[in-house]
């Protein structure tokens, strides 16, 4: 049913399938345009950043307080005449189901919606001890009568077109079905299911909330199935991961305010149902229903001590990052995923179900954090799969990025390496800054954009010649430059340069700074990633600098925000980290917040310009009104859809998985396009090779430019 | 007249409107129990959905066998207001029940039932159903039929922890239902439907007191 990559080629093989699978891809992006604009109306009326907090908190505290709640909650619910168990794993977990079904004499069972019985993988178990069981979520009836796993964790059969259901429902029913009419499909759900409900001895549920202070759990559906399955037969068992409890009810009703505004940008799902001790059902024996918990372990109460990954444990299931990833939106949940789907999904495939099962599928973040923004949890979902690509790293050294680690671990060999690339190119770009004249052969599926070339003078050779000569400075900044500006666009720190000192900043250089290391970790090469995060905060550390300005988004994000945890085990780096960090501030920001600079700096002679807002700027950063309003000041603003949607790139994304980055890139430019701009702004000389790299490749009439590019150009003389 | 917060109120109506719920407001209990009968007596008969015991009439839109005698559910009901509304449906063909709501499991037509509280936030209604019967009469009718208090509307979730603390806490044993519009799933294509498993419908009578 469930199967994961077995191997880089496997899974490339999975992803064509999947980019090729036309209704899914209309699917999925009709979604993820309507989720995101559905969800931001129905946060508009709580606090979405104060919740999340929130929520982050007290699953915090639960995960911290797990082996107390789980005593609590036993005590309580068998209080109340509820059996309670705890399963150290899978095995376990499925042997105490089928022994409660055996011991009560089931035949007949009902399910309603679990992951925790898909992590577990139940219902194959079950059915070998000659349990008849059916999926009642309409979703989960869908797959399992396709003997397939969930795409999502929310909407299970997202992946499949109502022309599948219906075959599906007719080979299940023997009757013809209406294939066009969805109202028709859902109803002959309503029809067949309703028998199995009532025959049905024992009902399996999932529980959203185990709440300690009365033994209580509580589920969240829109179906009204859960209801049935907890109504209807004599037994019922819930099954729930020990990362369920919570100490009291206030934390269910924070989290419902977020749980399903996230999952499917509703106010409230149809049906909240608080089960709390064993209730009445006048099928079962006394008049009093057969209740069970079963609390699976599988490796949480372990994790709940790890410092960094006990933040799984705030995941409330509600999908949102599979809802707004790029990759999802383009592969769906079957590639995205074994079990758990989406961002998290890849994280707890590697702690649930093992390396082997993880090894490929979390290499497929392109690390944009969309997830991180809307996660109900506030969970650091891309720095969570950078630390397991580590750790797989760690385990098992073969991993593409060792030779590059090696090379980066000192900086003059890097730098000759990339100087000599300079040379060796000659012959492929015919003076132009694209690699113009490789042969397709070795391009293979990079052959989507045009490659920048490496440029003949590096910008710290450039830069003895035109260090800008300031007396009495208004401030003192340093560059921190960057691979790809320092080496590929150097121009853009030039224009940048050129701005500030005009601007009378007097502006330094420091020659011993490096790659800011955000590369290594997306290969998971830790080690080097730390090393170099050390040479550039001691190169910047002796500078009397009032910022450090960088021209990269996805520098700046890491500089700033990764910098002060990557080191946090070196009390005297850590320090100089957190000081240096401080100072990082991403180029529009400073010109538009520090310098502040305006419209009367700048000539704007009405250009129509496009903008593409970087992960690592608006998300990363969460810089968003900058960089728009110093467009604003030079030309036309023209917004463009899906402004702040990744556009592929990725830093190293886009080398392991090209494919993937090739249709970012393709939705990203026919957005540009309907613009009508002719000048498309970014503020990140990553998305700047992505971007010119496409529209050059398209030949589409538009301009890519660095943002520093823009305002010197029409910068007042 | 008692006063009422008319902002919960209104906020009620508006967020139950978006989620289907149909809203009315009625005096009294018996202005309710004509509402009850009304939809009753208007809607087509209920479908079987399972072999049932019982007379049926033509087949209805799902191919399924419908009920002769429609049944309208009221479980929890006093022994007058329940006599009162017996009285609405005499002779004409509807069978009024208070119990034994697992004999219809295949589906009945109304279930007429009394919310504790509401809240504006979501437009959902918090519903006691700690006996089986109330709780089926909310998930096997067609149309789900719910009484609410004006006076028990609260502003939004955290608002109404003291009232679900007090139904759990302290050794008790309870089943409670947030119930936000009728049934519904998007797991086909996405495209919106109503009425999976649970009701099609769901009516909140809003009442002065």
């Amino acid at each position: 049913m469930h199967t994961a990559p077995t191997s880089a080629a496997d899974y490339h093989n999975r992803i064509d399938e999947a980019l090729h699978d036309d209704f899914l891809r209309r699917t999925l992006d009709k979604f993820a345009v309507e989720y995101r604009k559905s969800r931001t109306d129905v946060f508009q009326e709580v606090d979405e950043r104060g919740l999340i907090k929130q929520i982050a908190d007290a699953k915090d505290y639960a995960c911290q307080h797990m082996d107390e709640l789980y005593a609590q909650f036993k005590s309580e619910a068998e209080k109340r005449g509820v059996h309670v168990h705890l399963a150290k794993d899978a095995a376990e977990a499925r042997m105490i189901i089928a022994r409660i079904a055996r011991q009560s004499n089931v035949k007949y069972i009902v399910k309603s919606k679990s992951m925790t019985a898909e992590e577990i993988e139940l219902n194959p178990e079950l059915e070998r001890q000659g349990f008849v069981v059916d999926e009642t979520d309409l979703g989960e009836w869908i797959i399992q009568l396709r003997h397939e796993g969930p795409s999502h964790m929310v909407m299970p059969a997202i992946h499949l077109s109502r022309y599948q259901v219906a075959d599906v429902f007719q080979k299940a029913t023997g009757e013809e079905q209406d294939r066009e009419d969805i109202q028709r499909l859902v109803k002959v759900a309503r029809v067949q299911l309703r028998r199995k409900f009532i025959n049905a001895d024992m009902g399996i549920s999932g529980a959203n909330f185990a709440i300690a202070e009365n033994g209580a759990i509580a589920t969240v559906t829109n179906e009204g199935n859960a209801r049935m399955v907890t109504t209807l037969p004599r037994v019922h068992v819930a099954i729930a991961g020990l990362d369920k409890l919570i100490p009291s009810l206030d934390q269910a009703l924070t989290t419902l305010l977020v749980l399903p505004r996230n999952a499917t940008a509703q106010r409230l799902t149809s049906y909240v149902t608080w089960m709390c001790g064993a209730n009445e059902c006048q099928s079962a024996k006394g008049g009093v229903k057969e209740m069970h918990v079963v609390f699976l372990d599988n490796g949480r109460r372990e994790i709940s001590k790890d410092p960094l990954f006990k933040q799984i444990f705030r995941c409330v299931r509600c999908g949102a990052c599979a809802n707004v990833c790029p990759v999802f939106r383009l592969v769906g949940g079957h590639k995205m995923g074994y079990i758990y789907i989406g961002a998290i999904g890849l994280i707890l495939t590697y702690f649930f179900h093992g390396k082997d099962k993880a090894k490929y599928l979390c290499q497929n973040c392109i690390g944009c954090e969309s997830c991180a923004n809307v996660c109900a949890g506030g969970i650091e979902l891309p720095r969570l799969i950078r630390e397991i690509r580590s750790r797989l790293t760690a385990e098992d050294g073969s991993v593409p990025g060792a030779l590059m680690s090696a090379a980066m671990k000192n900086r003059k060999i890097f730098h000759s390496l990339l100087k000599f690339a300079s040379f060796a190119q000659k012959p492929f770009t015919g003076g132009t800054q694209f690699q113009r004249h490789l042969p397709a052969i070795f391009l293979g599926k990079h052959s989507f954009k045009a490659l920048p070339a490496i440029a003949d003078k590096a910008f710290r050779d450039r830069w003895p010649s035109i260090a800008p000569k300031v007396s009495n400075p208004v401030m003192r900044v340093a560059i921190f430059g960057g691979c790809a500006q320092d080496f590929v666009y150097p121009e853009e720190l030039e224009a940048a340069v050129k701005i500030l000192g005009a601007k009378n900043v007097s502006v330094e250089y420091p020659m011993e700074q490096t790659c800011c290391g955000l590369p290594l970790e997306m290969m998971g090469q830790r080690a080097t990633s730390k090393d170099v995060a050390k040479q550039n905060i001691n190169a910047f550390y002796n500078g009397n600098y009032d910022y450090v300005v960088t021209l990269c988004a996805s520098c700046a994000s890491h500089l700033k925000h990764s910098y002060p945890k990557l080191l946090a085990d070196d009390p005297e780096m850590s320090r100089k980290a957190e000081f240096f960090s401080e100072k990082v501030i991403d180029f529009s920001s400073f010109i538009h917040d520090k310098l502040k600079l305006t419209a009367d700096d700048f000539v704007n002679n009405g250009e129509k310009i496009t903008y593409h807002a970087s992960c690592h700027l608006c998300r990363g950063l969460q810089v968003k009104e900058a960089p728009r309003e110093l467009i604003k000041d030079a030309g036309e603003y023209i917004p463009c859809a899906e402004e702040e949607v990744c556009c592929g790139f990725g830093g190293t994304y886009s080398a392991k998985f090209p494919e993937i980055s090739a249709k970012l890139l393709e939705k990203k430019l026919d957005n540009v396009a309907a613009t009508g701009a002719t000048t498309l702004v970014v503020d990140c000389p990553g998305c700047v090779m992505q971007l010119k790299g496409g529209a050059e490749k398209r030949k589409m009439g538009v301009t890519v430019k660095h943002m520093s590019e823009l305002l010197a150009e029409h910068l007042k003389k | 007249m008692p006063e009422f917060n008319q902002e919960l109120i209104e906020a009620f109506k508006a967020k139950a409107a978006l989620v289907s719920a149909k809203v009315v407001e009625k005096a009294t209990i018996a202005d309710a129990l004509q509402y009850a009968f009304e939809v009753c007596q208007a809607k087509e008969p209920a479908q079987l959905l399972a072999p049932e015991n019982c007379e049926t009439g033509p087949k209805g839109p799902l191919g399924c066998p419908t009920r002769a005698t429609k049944i309208l559910a009221a479980p929890s009901l006093s022994d007058e207001d329940f006599a009162a509304l017996e009285k609405l449906c005499e002779g004409k063909n509807i069978a009024c029940i208070k119990d034994n709501l697992r004999k219809h499991l295949a589906g009945i037509d109304v279930g007429f039932s009394f919310a504790e509280l509401g809240v504006a936030a979501s437009g959902t209604c918090m519903a006691i159903t700690d006996k089986e019967d109330v709780r089926l009469s909310g998930m096997i009718a067609e149309i789900h039929v719910l009484v609410l208090q004006k006076s028990k509307i609260y502003p939004d979730l955290p608002s109404i922890a003291p009232f679900l603390r007090e139904r759990m806490n302290g050794g008790k044993v309870s089943y409670t239902t947030l119930i936000t519009g009728p049934s519904r799933t998007a797991d086909i294509e996405r495209v919106g439907a109503i009425g999976v498993h649970g009701p099609l419908e769901l009516h909140i009578i809003l009442l002065e007191g």
